[in-house]
């Protein structure tokens, strides 16, 4: 190879990758131009909420909600074309992260399912409401995440390390640690748009910079605000099959429906991941804060708070997946044990609720029989 | 009369010595000239700390270095590696370029100097560097290449740096979809007229060294094109910036605080990372130097010089440092075997630095980055992997090694290195060749921990088979205290003897006897068997 023909075709062959990739690059960045061009085709969710909020171009902009709320008018600088562009798209993100109502994939919302795994999440799912929850009057909920509120409070101090955590980074967490996928570049449209809007909402609701909102976070539950000290994985199990699992489902593993996500995952691959710095913290004390305040839908605040921590314990014992950061053999050892698992406890759940056609059932399928009858794992599942 | 005289037999000596002064400070010049870039692109774009740290690395580390080490080849001087790890250490602690994270990367090199000292102090651990097999290091500085090409995409598309360290294959990944999709074109138009110009003049012999500045140059001048006809405002290409301010030394202090101590103790794997990184490259580099020059210089002294140097640096405001192959090859093909050639280099440095400060602020960093990553393309180098293609066992521990670097981090790689140079050392000696043939149970090779097991399995199933076992342990070189107690439990059974047909004459020809006179040495060894025995314990 290391004749003069032989380098020659190497270095042209090099020349001619580099090339491919050249113009690969101004393709993708003239599309990515016209996408951020085009008009964007909102979620109904989406276009119902920027409609109440009066989002249009102008040189200034009024909320309308602020006006009904106040009675006073508050004018603001308005937004460009290409502003409500992104404002737009990034309502897109937060209420179909998976783009299940796109029309051609990958086109309004810009690529952000690349970065997530599962087929679960939206970050809708946290951020309830699109990102900003409110009732029935109009009144914002406490600690429902609102990104309104996170926004005039974008420039966090992270609480563990001191360093100051710029909103794009913030939202960076989201992907790795909730979103259970991977990091955008900070650059990324993605995040730029997810902070348009985030910073519209703060506009409409007429939040003012660096002050602290209740929707913001949640009101953290610590075991001193419980009456019965310490959480019960027993109590915790029976208290899912009450309240949650008409949603979740039975083990937690979220339902779809015509390729929609009605509930999200709280176990197995799709959930969130159990990476998260603050994972003990989160699962005591953040995790029952937002169950009190959020769940089950549509009956928020029914829970107490005892209640709340028992669930928080019991389904974040639920197998999850590993991130990133907990390097790869450990994310393919999780994901192996997430796809051999549940067939593994379907089959034990239903072999316990009834046995004579449970065994009747698998009699069909001698491979299901061998494994519904072990009474090892009946036990377990008895627990 | 006197002072007349020698002065004038100096001059004498001048004159005779000057020709090769002379070529001794060209070299210096040539190498001062490739280390610069390199210098400022390690500690720009792979440590995250500002340009100066890499430049003093290369000033005075090699200074040090040559002063402490007697080879007339080895140039120490900023790794890419080395680097690397100081990059990924640090990057989930502190943003980079601030004083906090000088701090930690100056207390880290201390920490990994240190280390290195304790490896030079303590012999039995220097020695096991020389333990660390060839396919060992090739595979973890490909892998190290691989890495740098990866992790210099984001700068070389004008993207900004995602501070978190994720799984390397991802970001690389990510990265090159990232710089496709939404990276800064003329960024990306800076950096391919930089590599194109490298890879071209890297074809021509007499250029090759010179590349990488012709590139930098090909790659300054375009960036300077485009701001002088776009503005800095629309181009926005990211420059080294400054460096006037730099002098003769910047006297610094590693962070120690309490208040740093939970970071300090977590940096701990890092600093072990980057010591026996430093180690590794230096050892092998002086092994390979000293098979292409010829002589012999212990690389035990190479650990000393690496050691010192790195205890010191760090109060200079430098990166660590470590031999560079490539430099030292290069000072080799040079032609001249002298250390006035690499100390020149480091003045040389200093003098370019001194008064081309204003021209060095202008490269920008997609011109870096592109250096980084044809640099990280020429640590894969096929010729040298080749050879380990052609023995399984090698084969194994080369790809081992080179994808260790990429599905973990740069420590689990070095652990993984280290055990498996070990374990590969190991290997053929755990495995001795035993026979049986009739009632003969014939060890070839070594009797001791590592072997017992194989040993003790063929005898079993041997002792079940035959009646009055016979060991015979002609060929058995060397029995560790365990395959004493073995040979004990052994000799304790009746139905076992125990036999070595090496007489004094054998040992000293080193040849065989025909199967005659084993027969008539075996008949009259039957006769007085239990001093035999005896003798053998």
């Amino acid at each position: 190879m290391s004749t003069p023909t032989g380098k020659l075709t190497r270095v042209i062959l090099l020349l001619l990758v580099m090339g491919g990739l050249y113009v690969l690059a101004t393709h993708k960045h003239k599309q990515r131009e016209e996408l951020r061009q085009s008009t964007v085709a909102l979620t109904p969710g989406c276009e119902a909420k920027l409609a109440r909020y009066g989002l249009a171009a102008g040189e200034h902009y009024q909320s309308p909600y602020v006006l009904a709320k106040a009675g006073a008018p508050v004018k603001v600088r308005g937004y460009s074309e290409a502003d409500v562009r992104a404002i737009q798209r990034g309502c897109n993100i937060i209420d179909d992260t998976q783009g299940h109502f796109a029309r051609v994939a990958g086109a309004e919302r810009w690529n952000s399912k690349r970065f997530i795994r599962g087929s679960h999440t939206s970050c809708d799912h946290c951020h309830q409401g699109i990102g900003d929850k409110q009732d029935a009057s109009g009144n914002r909920l406490k600690g429902s995440l609102s990104l309104g509120a996170s926004w005039v409070m974008a420039d966090m101090y992270d609480r563990f390390t001191g360093l100051l955590l710029p909103y794009e980074l913030r939202q960076m967490q989201c992907y790795i640690n909730s979103s259970n996928g991977y990091k955008p570049n900070i650059a990324d449209d993605l995040v730029r748009d997810v902070t348009a809007y985030s910073r519209f909402l703060s506009a409409a609701l007429d939040l003012k910079i660096g002050n602290h909102y209740d929707e913001q976070g949640v009101d953290e539950i610590a075991a001193s605000a419980t009456i019965k000290q310490g959480d019960d994985y027993v109590r915790g199990e029976a208290l899912y099959k009450e309240k949650c699992q008409v949603c979740h489902g039975r083990q937690a593993f979220g339902v779809v429906a015509e390729g929609r996500v009605v509930a999200p995952a709280l176990a197995g691959p799709n959930a969130w991941n159990m990476q998260s710095r603050n994972y003990f913290y989160y699962v005591s004390t953040i995790l029952p804060g937002f169950i009190c305040r959020n769940m089950p839908l549509g009956q928020e605040n029914t829970l107490d708070n005892q209640q709340c921590r028992d669930i928080a314990f019991y389904i974040s014992n639920l197998p999850r997946p590993a991130g990133d950061r907990q390097g790869p053999l450990i994310a393919l050892r999780n994901q192996l044990l997430m796809t051999v698992l549940p067939p593994l406890m379907q089959l034990t759940e239903s072999a316990e609720k009834s046995p004579q056609p449970g065994q009747q059932a698998a009699g069909a399928q001698p491979g299901q029989q061998a494994a519904g009858a072990q009474p090892g794992q009946q036990a377990a599942g008895a627990r | 009369m006197r002072p007349f005289a020698l002065a004038l037999k100096d001059k004498a000596v001048v004159a005779q010595h000057w020709p090769q002064l002379q070529g001794n400070l060209v070299v210096g010049l040539t190498l001062a000239l490739v280390t610069l870039p390199q210098a400022v692109a390690f500690s720009v774009t792979l440590a995250g700390v500002p340009p100066h740290f890499g430049i003093y690395a290369a000033i005075w580390g090699v200074l040090f270095c040559t002063l402490l080490n007697p080879s007339r080849v080895f140039h120490g001087g900023p790794n890419t590696a080395m680097s690397a790890t100081i990059g990924i250490t640090l990057l989930p602690l502190a943003p980079p370029f601030g004083a906090e994270y000088m701090g930690y990367a100056l207390t880290l090199g201390l920490m990994a100097g240190l280390i290195q000292l304790a490896f030079y102090l303590v012999r039995p651990l220097g020695r096991m560097l020389d333990l660390i097999s060839e396919p060992v290091i090739n595979g973890m500085i490909c892998g190290i290449g691989l890495f740098l090409i990866f992790k210099s995409l984001t700068t070389f598309g004008g993207l900004p740096l995602n501070t978190e360290v994720e799984w390397p294959l991802w970001i690389a990944w990510q990265s090159l979809l990232a710089v496709l999709e939404i990276g800064n074109m003329h960024a990306i138009q800076v950096g391919m007229i930089t590599l194109i110009t490298c890879v071209i003049v890297q074809q021509f012999a007499r250029l090759r060294n010179w590349a990488i500045l012709f590139g930098i140059a090909a790659g300054t001048l375009y960036s300077e094109y485009l701001t002088a006809t776009l503005g800095l405002d629309n181009t926005l290409i990211e420059q080294i910036g400054n460096l006037s301010s730099i002098g003769f030394v910047s006297p610094s202090l590693p962070l120690f605080s309490q208040e740093a101590m939970p970071d300090v103790i977590a940096i701990v794997p890092g600093a072990v990372t980057l010591a026996l990184l430093g180690l590794f490259q230096t050892v092998a580099a002086m092994r390979r130097m000293n098979r292409k020059v010829g002589g012999y210089t212990d690389s035990r002294k190479a650990i000393f010089s690496d050691a010192v140097s790195n205890c010191l640096l760090p109060f200079l405001s430098s990166l660590p440092t470590c031999a560079s192959f490539n430099r030292m090859w290069l000072v080799h093909r040079l032609g001249i075997h002298s250390r006035i050639a690499i100390a020149s280099s480091a003045l040389w440095l200093l003098l370019l630095v001194l008064f081309l400060a204003q021209l060095i602020a202008i490269i920008p960093m997609p011109t870096m980055a592109a250096i980084i990553m044809l640099l990280g393309a020429n640590m894969i180098n096929w010729e040298d992997i080749k050879p380990h293609f052609k023995d399984r066992r090698e084969t194994v521990v080369f790809m081992a090694s080179f994808l260790s670097v990429l599905l973990l981090d740069l420590f689990g790689a070095v652990i993984v290195g280290s055990v498996l140079a070990i374990a590969y050392s190991k290997w053929a000696q755990a495995h001795p060749n035993i026979s049986l043939r009739g009632n003969v149970l014939k060890l070839r090779g070594n009797l001791y921990y590592g072997s017992l097991p194989v040993v003790e399995s063929t005898f079993h199933s041997a002792v079940a088979r035959t009646r009055d076992l016979t060991i015979d342990f002609s060929d058995c070189y060397y029995i560790d205290q365990e395959g004493v107690r073995w040979l004990a439990a052994t000799r304790a059974r009746h139905d076992v003897t125990f036999t070595d047909r090496r007489s004094g004459e054998d040992r000293r020809h080193g040849e065989r006897r025909t199967e005659g006179d084993r027969k008539r040495m075996a008949g009259r060894r039957r006769e007085r068997p239990d001093r035999r025995k005896r003798s053998e314990f």
